[in-house]
């Protein structure tokens, strides 16, 4: 799917017109089976701020992977500057101009604030050879934070500034060494979320900077906070899916309209199994959590779930919600809070107790946390059970009940292509969540908790999971979803929690005949002041730039 | 759907696997090295196929085998225990030490495992409390316990006064095969079905193939590492027993080469350094070719500087054959 075929703004500059410095075409890039984009194109005209906006898993960091050299596209063609641009490697790609601030700080905590922004550049300051020449480095690191505007002592320990300084310094390094050290005359500035990490003092100096370089180069931009976008770029492109939706122009569009464009899908109710969802009775909550703090001086998160409600919580992929999932379930230790599971005590969660009192815990990262790819399907089914179910209380294994209990559940959920002894790595990524699934029914769970259940997950696999997250309702169990997929969210949920930096800013129902709109939980998610580090909790209050339709949801969280 | 399963397409290993309950791929290769080791001594030497040495082999070896079952288990959950040789040192002066206070006889045995669990604990302990890599605590652990046994020792070698005591390692309660060499085999057999049909040998797997999935999925990955640096310190005690009962004495160079052999051999019998892969019916083998080749050079009159050069070849030759080709993984 090509952008000019789905959206009558007719998007891109007719071919050859304009000037481009970046001039992408027709981009694919998949990983195994799942294809994360396909056949995206567009350009970054010469001096200017271009802006890639979309939902978490459109595609946008594969796209700045391949531009920085990390990855390669599988099919279409980048020209920087009119040459071929295929780099192979970070360096290269940094040698021809293209730097990059990405999302988490890769500085050097422990050395010099100027070591940090000539990282991989001492090779310029060295006489005879490997004699390192400290004074001209660092008179050219001040020549850099002079010109970035930055109030930063070059020799001070790089971690004695704050995080949103650091992030400064980052920003700075990737902005103008290549003009000032390497004399790349129009460099491209690829940033990830800059300001996600920025206090408003540094916010100033961040837009200066970018005014500065746009008078030279080009940066090309990720962000989510659309107000932002609107005010920086020249022109914005909305990725939905790994596909390009639409390429517009600030002064032609406005906020709300942007979230349209990237959420804009149609929600089947039965894909979801909506007519299925029940009203949570009276029952008391299986699980109930109490002032669960995830981030240091974050707010506190306290809930409850009742027998066979499904509660949804979403929010941005720096929202904490996987933490908080995983701090309830007690893989990870809370700063602070307690988890009582049935009408069993409060207590410290740990996931060992958790799993023993019903409580069952599927992460995101199928293939580093959820299952052993090396090891056969029974193997990874009984993982969770080791100690009750597949092992009798002198310790040995039973073998026979793991193997009939494993072909049960292989048959009862259509794995297809598994058997007891097939190594997972050899089962689609649907296949092996299901495995992980089966882990959990093993045990007739009371609670479970899933993150991002059907990432990686194909079409028939991901509503054969639904299926089951309704059958499991049914029998009573209270379901956690947290999931970057909107109409996942939308569409399984009783009850949706909205995170920012690991509080609840906002408690929408979802009943199946009046289903929250994407764009109002868009809204909430990016809304309000808050940012990492702030020390108080996020208010509920809405902020100037939360769209009117916003405000029912969080009047109603307020209650 | 259960008609569809079928069992895997049956190899020339079929037996193997069938009694170790897990398909085993690249078991030829050690195999076959042993095998050729075997044929290639007997026609340099003739004093190598002879029954006597056999029995003089199987006494050398039996020791780095019991010390290797353990260790094997540290390996296969992706850590890694320096100091087997160090445990075997300290707990061979002790064992003497007691003896020769205490007129304890066969008890020394019991006594001399349990003082080696408690030195594993303790390398499990500061492991797992202080999240440390085992790598940095054995090794320090290493330097410690030979530190307390050369203390112990006055760093000379201590006879035991434990008549018959020798008896249960060169005894032979079955002829031509050394009580030690007995033992090392049961205890082979024992720690096999351990690691194949226990919970405590499928929690080894889990936790080295993916720690943090066993851990996710709630297994309690902390004690059972506890666990095995236990089980480890127990082996190497119960090992430095035979031993110190097959020498007569304690000496300062009491498991000095079991470190580097004991590695050796586990991983040229197959058992990844990176964990999850192997096992202790592979240690076995490793042993084996070890033991083969010191013994077969000894008997060809190699000097021993070109042992110490031909023997780290072989590990690595051993290793980088039966590498799976084109594996993409972090290498440490």
């Amino acid at each position: 799917m090509s952008f000019s075929s789905t959206t009558d703004h007719r998007p891109g500059p007719p071919p050859g017109a304009v000037d481009s410095l970046l001039e992408v075409r027709n981009l694919s890039k998949s990983y195994g089976p799942i294809r994360v984009i396909s056949d995206v194109s567009f350009d970054v005209p010469r001096r200017s701020v271009v802006t890639l906006v979309g939902e978490n898993g459109a595609g946008k960091s594969t796209i700045f992977n391949i531009l920085s050299g990390l990855t390669a596209q599988d099919s279409g063609t980048v020209r920087l500057d009119g040459q071929d641009f295929t780099p192979g490697s970070h360096r290269k790609a940094v040698a021809r101009g293209i730097t990059r601030v990405f999302q988490e700080q890769s500085l050097v905590q422990n050395v010099p604030v100027y070591e940090n922004l000539l990282l991989g550049e001492e090779a310029r300051f060295t006489r005879f050879g490997q004699w390192i020449d400290r004074n001209a480095m660092i008179r050219a690191a001040r020549q850099i934070i002079e010109e970035a505007g930055l109030d930063v002592d070059v020799r001070r320990k790089t971690g004695d500034y704050d995080f949103s300084t650091r992030q400064s310094i980052e920003i700075a390094r990737a902005c103008l060494t290549p003009t000032i050290l390497r004399g790349v005359a129009e460099p491209l500035v690829l940033l990830d979320e800059p300001t996600s990490a920025l206090d408003r003092r540094d916010e100033e100096a961040f837009f200066t900077l970018v005014n500065k370089i746009r008078r030279y180069g080009s940066l090309l931009f990720v962000s989510h906070r659309l107000t932002e976008v609107l005010d920086i770029s020249d022109v914005i492109y909305v990725l939905k899916d790994g596909a390009m939706v639409t390429r517009v122009t600030p002064d032609e569009t406005d906020e709300h309209r942007l979230h349209g464009f990237m959420v804009g899908r149609e929600r089947a109710a039965d894909y979801y199994y909506e007519n299925r969802q029940q009203p949570p009775g009276t029952a008391a909550p299986a699980i109930r959590a109490e002032g669960v703090q995830v981030l240091p001086d974050g707010p506190k998160v306290t809930l409850e779930v009742r027998p066979g409600e499904i509660l949804g919580i979403g929010g941005l992929l720096d929202s904490g919600k996987s933490r908080l999932g995983k701090a309830i379930a007690g893989v990870i230790r809370p700063l602070a809070g307690r988890v009582a599971i049935g009408d069993g005590p409060l207590r410290h969660p740990e996931i060992g107790h958790s799993t023993r009192k019903g409580l069952g815990y599927i992460p995101a990262e199928r293939l580093t946390e959820g299952i052993i790819a090396g090891f056969p399907t029974a193997w990874n089914f009984s993982t969770g059970s080791g100690g009750d179910l597949f092992s009798n209380r002198f310790g040995l294994w039973r073998g026979r009940k793991e193997r009939s209990a494993t072909l049960a559940h292989i048959d009862a959920l259509a794995i297809r292509s598994a058997t007891p002894d097939l190594t997972m790595a050899r089962l689609s990524g649907g296949n092996q969540q299901k495995v992980v699934l089966a882990r959990w029914l093993e045990r007739k769970p009371d609670v479970l908790i899933l993150d991002n259940p059907t990432r990686g997950v194909d079409a028939g696999a991901k509503q054969e999971i639904y299926r089951v997250l309704r059958d499991l309702t049914d029998q009573g169990v209270a379901i956690i979803l947290i999931t970057d997929e909107l109409l996942e969210l939308i569409g399984l949920s009783n009850r949706i929690l909205i995170l920012q930096h690991g509080g609840v800013v906002a408690e929408v129902p979802a009943p199946p005949d009046a289903k929250p709109e994407e764009q109002r939980l868009v809204a909430l998610m990016l809304s309000g002041p808050g940012r990492p580090g702030a020390a108080s909790p996020p208010s509920p209050a809405p902020a100037a730039d939360v769209p009117a339709e916003a405000k029912p949801a969080i009047l109603e969280a307020a209650q | 759907m259960t008609t569809t399963i079928r069992p895997e397409p049956s190899s020339p290993l079929a037996p193997i696997t069938r009694l170790f309950g897990r398909v085993e791929t690249g078991l030829w290769f050690p195999i076959g090295v042993v095998l050729s080791l075997f044929i290639f001594f007997s026609l340099m030497t003739d004093s190598f196929a002879t029954l006597r040495n056999f029995s003089a082999v199987s006494g050398q070896a039996a020791t780095l085998l019991i010390v290797c079952l353990g260790a094997t288990f540290i390996v296969l959950m992706g850590s890694i225990d320096l100091s087997v040789g160090a445990i075997v040192l300290l707990v061979g002066a002790v064992s003497v030490t007691v003896l020769n206070a205490f007129s304890i006889g066969w008890l020394v045995i019991p006594f001399a495992a349990l003082v080696g669990a408690g030195l594993g604990l303790v390398n499990g302990l500061i492991y797992t409390k202080g999240k440390i890599p085992s790598f940095i605590v054995t090794l320090g652990t290493l330097s410690v316990f030979s530190g307390i046994a050369l203390t112990l020792l006055d760093g000379r070698a201590i006879q035991f006064n434990a008549p018959g005591l020798e008896n249960i390692s060169i005894g032979q309660w079955i002829p031509r095969l050394p009580n030690i060499a007995l033992w090392a085999i049961l205890a082979w057999a024992v720690l096999v079905f351990i690691g194949q049909r226990t919970r405590f040998g499928r929690y080894m797997y889990l936790i080295g193939g993916g720690e943090q999935v066993a851990r996710t999925a709630g297994v309690p990955v902390e004690r059972y590492k506890l666990y095995a640096f236990a089980l480890s310190g127990l082996l190497a005690g119960f090992g430095a027993v035979l031993a110190v009962a097959r020498l007569g004495a304690a000496g300062p160079s009491l498991g000095s080469d079991l470190l580097l052999n004991s590695l050796a051999a586990i991983v040229v019998g197959g058992t990844s350094l990176a964990g999850g892969v192997g096992g202790v019916h592979r240690t076995l083998i490793g042993v084996l070719i070890i033991a083969i080749l010191d013994n077969g050079l000894n008997l060809m009159g190699v000097s021993q500087f070109l042992q110490m050069i031909i023997k780290g070849l072989v590990v690595i030759a051993a290793v980088l054959v039966s590498r799976k080709s084109g594996a993409d993984q972090v290498i440490k």
